[in-house]
C-alpha cells in the first residue's frame, strides 16, 4: 500500500513539474548564435563586375573552394562603389586578400609585388601570355597585377539595319569618313533610328584610340606636358567629330540623364552602329540581334591605334594568406577559368588558339586592334593624371552637348595646368 | 445504454457507498491527489500567467521601442543627408548650378563637382541620392528616370508651397531607368528647396534608402507578438500598416511611441485575447494535466482499492465457505504484506481444525469399532458360558467329578478374563481367580507345584487391574517352570498409602539380556517371543491407571529363579462402582 502511495505522489510530482515546464517554455526563446567557421580559411576576393560577369567569378569562386577543401572563398562585389571601398579597405588595412585591379598608379603602394611569385612558379607559364598585357600591372619595374583578361574596343555594327539601308558591311581599313557617312545615311529622325550612338559621358580613357589614331595623344611621352597635347588640333578634331555627328543627328546621345545605355538601343536596334569592348557581345546575341565587328575607322594617311582595357588580379600587402592569394590568383588565370570567362578576352595565347578566337570573324577584329594597342595610355604616365581627367571629361561632356571643342579643351588644359606644376 | 450504465453505476454507489472499503479508498486517494494537485496547478498557472503577462508588456515595449530607434535612425540619416545637400545648395557660391541641362564646360565641372558630392553622402543602404530641378533634369546618377516619379504613391501631393522635409514613407523601387526597377522596398526623404534668391528655388532633394532592413524588423515584431503595427505620419496617414486584417477593439493592448524625428506615429495593437494567448495556453495546459492525473488517480486509486478490497473479499468469502462446513477451503496468499499473512493465518487456522475435526472423527469410529467388538464379544461368553456348564452338568451325571471339576475352574477363570465390564477389580477377586488358575494346572500337572500366598484380609477390598496376575503365572508355568514343577509364593504386603505385591518362583529364571529387553522394549513393539507380553501388559496396565511412578520390577538369576515385585497405591472400590476411568 504505501508502495502505490508513493507512486502516485511520483506521477503527481511529475505533472505538476510538466505544468511548471509548460510555463517556462514561453519565456525562453532564445536562439543560438552561428557556430564559428572552425579551420576553413577565408580568403576574401574584391570584384568590380556585376550580373553576368560576377556570377561567373562566383563560379570560378566555387570551384577553387572544391579545389581547395577547407578554402572558403568570399566574393566581394562592391560594383559601384570599387573605388571608395577599396581605399578603405586599405586604409583600415583589411583589404580584401585578391581583387581585381587596373589603376596601379594609385594603388600599387598597398600591393604586393608579384615579381618573385611569377619568376618561380613554373605553373603559370608566364610565357604564355601576351606580352603586351604585362606594361599595365607593371610600376617602376615592378609586376602589381596579373593579367586576368583585357579587351580591346571593336565598332559593332547591326547587319539588319545594313541590309536595309543597302549599305555595304563595313570592312577593316575604312576611314571615319566612310563611317559618318554611313551613320548620316542609317539616320532615319522618324522611326528615332541613327547611325552611331555617342556617351553622354565618356570615359576619356576609351577616347584615346580616337586621339591616337588622329596621331595625337592627351599628354606628352614623358608625361609631363598636356598642354599642346590635349588641346592640339588633333585631339579637338577627333572629339569635335563626335559632337558633330551628334549635332547633325547622326548619332544620338546615350547614357546621360534620362537616357537609354547604348548598349540597350543597340540591343533595341535602334543605332546601326556602336563602339565598345567585348563586354555586351553575348548580350547581344541574346537579344537576337545579328552583330558584326569590324575595327575603328582610321584618319587618313594614319594607323589606326587600339586602347586596351584590362583587368588584373593584385594581392594586397596587407593580406595575412598571401600564398592562398597567389594559388586563387593561378587558379583564376588557368585555362579552364578563362574559358569560362566569356566577358572578356582570355589572356593566354594557348587558349586563345586552342580555341580558335583569332580565326572567328567576329572576334578577329578584338586581336587586330590588339596588335594596334602600343601606345602607353595617360594615366600610366604621371600619377596626377585622375585630377587633370576631371577638366578633360567635363570638357569633352561640354563638347557632346554642342561647345566647341578646341576652345572647352583649351580651357581644361588651363585648368589642369597646375596638377601638374 | 449510457442511462442504464450510469444508472447501474449509481446504483452500485449509492447501495455501497456506505459500506464498501473500496469506495471509502478510491474517494481518499481522489482527495490525496487532487487537493495538491489543483493547488499545485492553480498556483503555477497564476504565477506563470502574472510572470509572463509582465514580461510580455515589457518586451512588446522595448521592442516598439527598438523599432522607433531603428527608423529614428534611418530617418535621422536621411534627414542629416539632406541637410547637407540643402546647405550646400544654399551657398550663393554654388550658383553656377542650374536647373537645366548643363552643357558648358563650366556648368560640366559644377555638376560633377555636386555630383561627387552626392556621391559621397552615399551609404550601403542608399538607394539614390537626386536633386530634381522644376526643368526636369536631375543631379545625380544617371539611374534616375523622372518621368517615373509619379510611380511613388506619395509623390504627387508634394506641393510647391510644402517646405522643408516631406517623407514619403515606403514604396517599392519603380522609378529607375531601363528595365532597373527592382521593386525592393524603399523608404523615400524629399525636400522641397525653398530658395527665392537661388536658382534651384522650388528644385527637390530626393534621397531614397533601402528599407528592406526595417521591414523586416516589422515583420519580425508582427511575428514575435502578433501584433498589428500601424505607422502613421504626423498627419494620421498610413505609412505603414501590418497586412493581417485587423479590427481595432477597445480591449486591446496597445504599445505606442511618437518619433521625435519627424512626428511618426508607431502603434503596436494586440488583441487583448493575442496578448493572453501564452498564460490561457498555460490554463489551458494546466487544466488538461489536471483532468489527465485526476483521471490516473482515479484509475490508480479504483485498480488499487478494489486489488486491495478483492482480497479482503476473498477471505471472507473463504470463511464463509468454513463456516458452512468445507474446511478443505483455503484461500489464495498473495503478497507478504499483511493481508498476506492474515491469509496465511487463516489457511494454517483452518488446517488445524480440519485436522482436528478428523481426528475426533477417527477416535469416534474407532470407539464405535471397539463398542461392536465389545457387543460382539459378549455374546459368544454367553454361548461358551452355557456349554461349558452344559458339559458340567453332563460330566456330573456321569461322575466324571475331575471333569466336572476342571470345567468349573476354567469357567470361573474364563468368567474373570471374559468379564470386560470392570477394568479394575478387587485383589480378593484377583487371588481367587489366581486359585482356580492354580486349581487347573494342579489336575494337569498333579500335586507337582506348592504355592504359598500371603494375604491379608483387610487388604483384599483394594482394587487391582484386572487380569494382571494370571500371564505372570502364566510365563511361570510356561517359560520357569518344566512340567509344572517348583514352588511359587506370593506376598501382598502394606507399605503405607501403597501395597507391595511380591511374586517369586524358583523356576529357570531369565537371562539378563533377556531381561533387559523385556523392560525395555515398548510395549507398541513387536513381541520379541511369546515370554514377555504378560510382563510388560502388566507394567502397562499399572502405569496406566495408577501413574507412570507405579509399575513391576523383575529380578531373575538365570536357574535359579524369578521375582517379580508389584508396587501401587492403595485404591477401594468406589461405593457407586465407577472405576471405569483411567
Amino acid at each position: 500500500m504505501k508502495k502505490k502511495i508513493s507512486l502516485i505522489v511520483l506521477a503527481t510530482t511529475l505533472m505538476a513539474t510538466m505544468v511548471t515546464a509548460c510555463g517556462g517554455n514561453s519565456e525562453s526563446s532564445s536562439s543560438t548564435g552561428a557556430a564559428g567557421s572552425g579551420e576553413t580559411k577565408t580568403l576574401r576576393f574584391a570584384t568590380w563586375d556585376t550580373g553576368d560577369a560576377l556570377k561567373i567569378e562566383q563560379d570560378i569562386a566555387k570551384k577553387f573552394e572544391a579545389a581547395h577543401p577547407g578554402t572558403k572563398v568570399q566574393v566581394e562585389a562592391y560594383a559601384d562603389g570599387f573605388d571608395q571601398k577599396l581605399a578603405a579597405g586599405f586604409g583600415a588595412t583589411n583589404p580584401p586578400d585578391v581583387m581585381y585591379m587596373w589603376d596601379f598608379p594609385t594603388y600599387h603602394q598597398s600591393l604586393e609585388p608579384l615579381d618573385s611569385y611569377s619568376s618561380n612558379d613554373k605553373e603559370l607559364n608566364i610565357e604564355d601570355f601576351y606580352p603586351g598585357l604585362f606594361n599595365y600591372g607593371k610600376i617602376d619595374g615592378k609586376l602589381y597585377g596579373i593579367p586576368a583578361g583585357f579587351t580591346t574596343r571593336v565598332v559593332y555594327y547591326n547587319k539588319k539595319l545594313f541590309d536595309e539601308g543597302k549599305v555595304p558591311y563595313p570592312k577593316d581599313g575604312w576611314t571615319w569618313k566612310q563611317f559618318q557617312d554611313i551613320a548620316a545615311k542609317l539616320s532615319d529622325k522618324s522611326k528615332k533610328q541613327y547611325g552611331f550612338g555617342v556617351r553622354a559621358e565618356n570615359d576619356t580613357y576609351d577616347l584615346q584610340s580616337f586621339v591616337w589614331s588622329n596621331g595625337s595623344s592627351f599628354i606628352s611621352d614623358d608625361g609631363k606636358t598636356i598642354e599642346g597635347f590635349m588641346n592640339s588640333k588633333e585631339t579637338a578634331e577627333s572629339i569635335q567629330m563626335l559632337g558633330d555627328m551628334v549635332k547633325n543627328g547622326s548619332a544620338v546621345l546615350t547614357g546621360g540623364k534620362g537616357q537609354q545605355s547604348g548598349d540597350d538601343i543597340f540591343k533595341a536596334g535602334k543605332i546601326a552602329m556602336w563602339e565598345s569592348g567585348i563586354w555586351p557581345l553575348e548580350s547581344f546575341k541574346t537579344a537576337g540581334i545579328d552583330v558584326g565587328t569590324v575595327e575603328i575607322p582610321a584618319f587618313p594617311g594614319k594607323p589606326v591605334k587600339g586602347v586596351l582595357a584590362e583587368s588584373a588580379l593584385s594581392i594586397a600587402k596587407d593580406s595575412k594568406q598571401k600564398d592562398l592569394a597567389w594559388e586563387f590568383v593561378k587558379f583564376y588565370v588557368s585555362n579552364d577559368s578563362i574559358k569560362m570567362r566569356v566577358a572578356d578576352l582570355p589572356v593566354r595565347v594557348s587558349v586563345v588558339n586552342e580555341l580558335k578566337k583569332d580565326q572567328d570573324p567576329l572576334y578577329k577584329p578584338y586581336y587586330t586592334m590588339l596588335e594596334r594597342s602600343s601606345n602607353t595610355p595617360a594615366f600610366l604616365l604621371n600619377p596626377k593624371w585622375n585630377e587633370v581627367n576631371r577638366q578633360l571629361s567635363a570638357a569633352v561632356e561640354a563638347v557632346m552637348h554642342g561647345e566647341n571643342a578646341q576652345e572647352v579643351l583649351n580651357q581644361a588644359v588651363k585648368d589642369s595646368e597646375r596638377y601638374l606644376k | 445504454m449510457w442511462s442504464h450504465f450510469f444508472k447501474k453505476v449509481y446504483h452500485r454507489f449509492s447501495i455501497r457507498s456506505y459500506f464498501s472499503i473500496r469506495t471509502k479508498l478510491l474517494f481518499c486517494f481522489l482527495i490525496v491527489t487532487i487537493i495538491p494537485l489543483l493547488s499545485l496547478g492553480a498556483l503555477n498557472y497564476y504565477q506563470s500567467a502574472i510572470v509572463i503577462n509582465s514580461q510580455f508588456g515589457k518586451y512588446g515595449e522595448n521592442t516598439v521601442a527598438q523599432l522607433d530607434q531603428q527608423i529614428s535612425s534611418a530617418l535621422n540619416r536621411m534627414s542629416q543627408t539632406t541637410g547637407t545637400i540643402y546647405s550646400y545648395l544654399l551657398d550663393p557660391a554654388r550658383g553656377g548650378l542650374g536647373d537645366h541641362v548643363p552643357t558648358t564646360y563650366q556648368e560640366i565641372m559644377d555638376k560633377d563637382d555636386f555630383e561627387a558630392l552626392l556621391k559621397s553622402l552615399k551609404t550601403d543602404l542608399t538607394r539614390g541620392i537626386y536633386l530634381i530641378t522644376r526643368s526636369g533634369y536631375y543631379y545625380g546618377e544617371n539611374n534616375l528616370d523622372v518621368s517615373k516619379l509619379n510611380n511613388i504613391p506619395a509623390w504627387q501631393s508634394i506641393t510647391y508651397s510644402s517646405k522643408g522635409p516631406y517623407w514619403l514613407g515606403f514604396y517599392p523601387m519603380n522609378h529607375g531607368m531601363g528595365d532597373s526597377d527592382t521593386e525592393e522596398p524603399i523608404l523615400g526623404l524629399a525636400v522641397r528647396i525653398n530658395n527665392p534668391a537661388g536658382t534651384q528655388h522650388g528644385s527637390t532633394i530626393l534621397i531614397e534608402e533601402n528599407a528592406e532592413v526595417l521591414l523586416h524588423m516589422f515583420h519580425m515584431f508582427e511575428e514575435d507578438t502578433k501584433a498589428h503595427l500601424m505607422i502613421t505620419d504626423s498627419e494620421g496617414q498610413p505609412i505603414y500598416q501590418s497586412e493581417s486584417p485587423f479590427t481595432p477593439n477597445e480591449s486591446d493592448v496597445v504599445w505606442n511611441r511618437t518619433l521625435t524625428a519627424n512626428g511618426w506615429k508607431i502603434e503596436a495593437r494586440l488583441s487583448s485575447k493575442a496578448f493572453y494567448f501564452s498564460s490561457s495556453l498555460i490554463r489551458y495546459n494546466t487544466v488538461l494535466v489536471a483532468i489527465v492525473s485526476c483521471l490516473l488517480a482515479f484509475g490508480l486509486a479504483y485498480i488499487f482499492s478494489s486489488k486491495f478490497t478483492a482480497r479482503i473479499r476473498r477471505l471472507k468469502d473463504s470463511m464463509q465457505k468454513v463456516s458452512f462446513g468445507k474446511l478443505h477451503t483455503r484461500t489464495l496468499v498473495e503478497g507478504k504484506d499483511e493481508l498476506g499473512s492474515l491469509d496465511t493465518s487463516f489457511n494454517r487456522m483452518v488446517g488445524g481444525i480440519q485436522s482436528l475435526v478428523e481426528e475426533v472423527e477417527q477416535s469416534e469410529r474407532l470407539k464405535k469399532e471397539a463398542e461392536l467388538k465389545a457387543f460382539h464379544y459378549q455374546i459368544n461368553p454367553h454361548l461358551l458360558f452355557n456349554t461349558l456348564n452344559s458339559i458340567q452338568w453332563k460330566a456330573r451325571l456321569q461322575g466324571a467329578e475331575d471333569i466336572r471339576q476342571m470345567l468349573y475352574h476354567l469357567t470361573m477363570v474364563l468368567e474373570g478374563n471374559l468379564d470386560i465390564s470392570q477394568e479394575l477389580i478387587t485383589l480378593g477377586r484377583e487371588l481367587r481367580m489366581i486359585e482356580h488358575f492354580l486349581k487347573i494346572q494342579e489336575i494337569r500337572y498333579g500335586s507337582a507345584f506348592s504355592y504359598e500366598q500371603t494375604c491379608g484380609e483387610e487388604l483384599k477390598p483394594y482394587l487391582i487391574p484386572r487380569m494382571t496376575l494370571q500371564p505372570l503365572f502364566e510365563n511361570i508355568f510356561f517359560h520357569g517352570f518344566e512340567d509344572g514343577k517348583g514352588n511359587i509364593s506370593l506376598s501382598v504386603q502394606e507399605e503405607g498409602e501403597h501395597l507391595l505385591l511380591t511374586l517369586s518362583d524358583d523356576g529357570a529364571g531369565i537371562t539378563e539380556e533377556k531381561l533387559r529387553t523385556l523392560m525395555l522394549a515398548k510395549p507398541e513393539s513387536k513381541p520379541q517371543g511369546r515370554g514377555g507380553l504378560g510382563v510388560q501388559n502388566a507394567n502397562q496396565k499399572f502405569k496406566l491407571h495408577f501413574g507412570q511412578q507405579y509399575g513391576l520390577t523383575v529380578q531373575s538369576t538365570k536357574g535359579e529363579g524369578t521375582t517379580i515385585i508389584i508396587r501401587w497405591p492403595k485404591k477401594e472400590e468406589s461405593p457407586h462402582g465407577d472405576n471405569q476411568d483411567h
